[in-house]
């Protein structure tokens, strides 16, 4: 899975190419920096977390989703990404396991909803 | 958050009051993709258990709690916890909630929330029902308890879980980040669990670096060091399951 990248030099305020050992990883443009400080905040740490910090976080996400995405894509089909590629990747790990079926149920589910307020709403 | 009508909506709330067929009541289901409203995190609490789309609606949603998009608690601990057979069949679920503005997170994902239940399916065959209530029985006593836990939270603990629960990735980047890597589209489902799983992956971090933090004799705001330390540890851990996989 997310294998540990040990991060080379420092994490400052990571610029384009780190010296340029670099692969592209996420030292482009900063993409989760506001959500990430939420959701740092909502995990338990200060409520103004450092940046250094939170740009860490956001190369471990975006590597473990690169990750995932291409044991998904070498899982099942090949050459795509499938939910049940996702579901079986994570299995070993109960809590992304239980997540992932959590978050596909409700959806399910509030799809039927939303489906069956439409034809009510239609029909009156 | 206003809270005002959070007695209110209590007992709207509440599953065991809540009457089957009739009452157009408690209409927020959870959407998954966290559309959380940031209003009452007490509405949403109780909007979670009777949300768990079983409420069936005769009327168009005028319950819908003031935040027109009706906050739609996280339902996804409770995946569709907390409803009686009866009402699971004739779940006709609003999709309530449109979250308001979350504060700075896009659509919010969902958030991993402790102890979730699978929810499930409305309308399955008779002979599950008995595993249904009991699944019920352990999803309501659930919902309690997360109910009481979180009416005596504090404000700066309100205002952390609410985080919690609202923060999410933006669904547009994942979409992009996962399409640039396979070359083609992907369905909307693989975004909502890449998005899901990156957002617990994100909290093992977190939780993991707070313990090395703690350990190491250091205070909160987390340190680069902390959090490769984290990673190194569970990295580690992960490879030992692996073995025994």
């Amino acid at each position: 899975m997310a294998e540990e990248e040990e991060e080379p030099g420092f994490e400052e305020e990571p610029e384009e190419t780190h010296g340029g050992m670099e692969s592209v990883h996420g030292r482009r443009k900063r993409l989760f920096s506001k959500e990430l400080r939420c959701m740092m905040y909502g995990f338990g740490d200060d409520q103004n977390p450092y940046t250094e910090s939170v740009d860490i976080l956001e190369d471990l996400v975006i590597e473990f989703v690169t990750e995932m995405t291409h044991k998904a894509m070498s899982t099942g089909r090949q050459g795509r990404v499938q939910v049940e590629d996702i579901v079986f990747l994570i299995r070993k790990d109960p809590r992304k396991f239980a997540r992932v079926k959590d978050l596909l149920t409700m959806n399910e589910e509030l799809k039927r909803a939303r489906k069956a307020f439409d034809e009510a709403n239609y029909g009156s | 958050m206003p809270h005002q009508s959070s007695y209110k909506q209590d007992k709207m709330a509440d599953p065991a009051r809540i009457k089957p067929e009739n009452s157009p009541e408690k209409i927020s289901t959870a959407i998954p993709k966290d559309e959380e409203h940031p209003t009452s995190i007490h509405k949403q609490e109780h909007f979670q258990d009777t949300a768990k789309s079983a409420e069936e609606i005769k009327d168009p949603p005028t319950e819908q709690p003031q935040e027109s998009g009706a906050a739609s608690a996280e339902d996804e601990d409770e995946g569709t916890s907390g409803q009686p057979p009866s009402k699971r069949l004739k779940a006709e679920p609003v999709s309530a909630s449109v979250s308001g503005s979350a504060p700075a997170s896009s659509d919010p994902a969902s958030a991993p929330v402790p102890g979730s239940v699978p929810g499930t399916v409305p309308g399955q065959a008779p002979g599950s029902d008995k595993k249904k209530e009991k699944r019920h029985k352990v999803d309501e006593d659930e919902i309690q308890k997360m109910q009481v836990l979180v009416s005596s939270f504090s404000e700066e603990q309100l205002n952390r879980y609410e985080m919690y629960r609202r923060s999410a990735f933006p669904k547009a980047a994942i979409k992009r980040l996962i399409q640039s890597i396979t070359g083609s589209s992907v369905s909307q489902n693989v975004v909502i669990a890449m998005s899901g799983i990156a957002k617990v992956f994100a909290g093992e971090i977190v939780e993991e670096a707070l313990d090395v933090c703690e350990k190491w004799g250091d205070t909160p705001p987390l340190q680069p060091k902390h959090m490769r330390e984290a990673l190194i540890l569970i990295v580690a851990s992960f490879s030992d399951n692996l073995g025994s996989a």
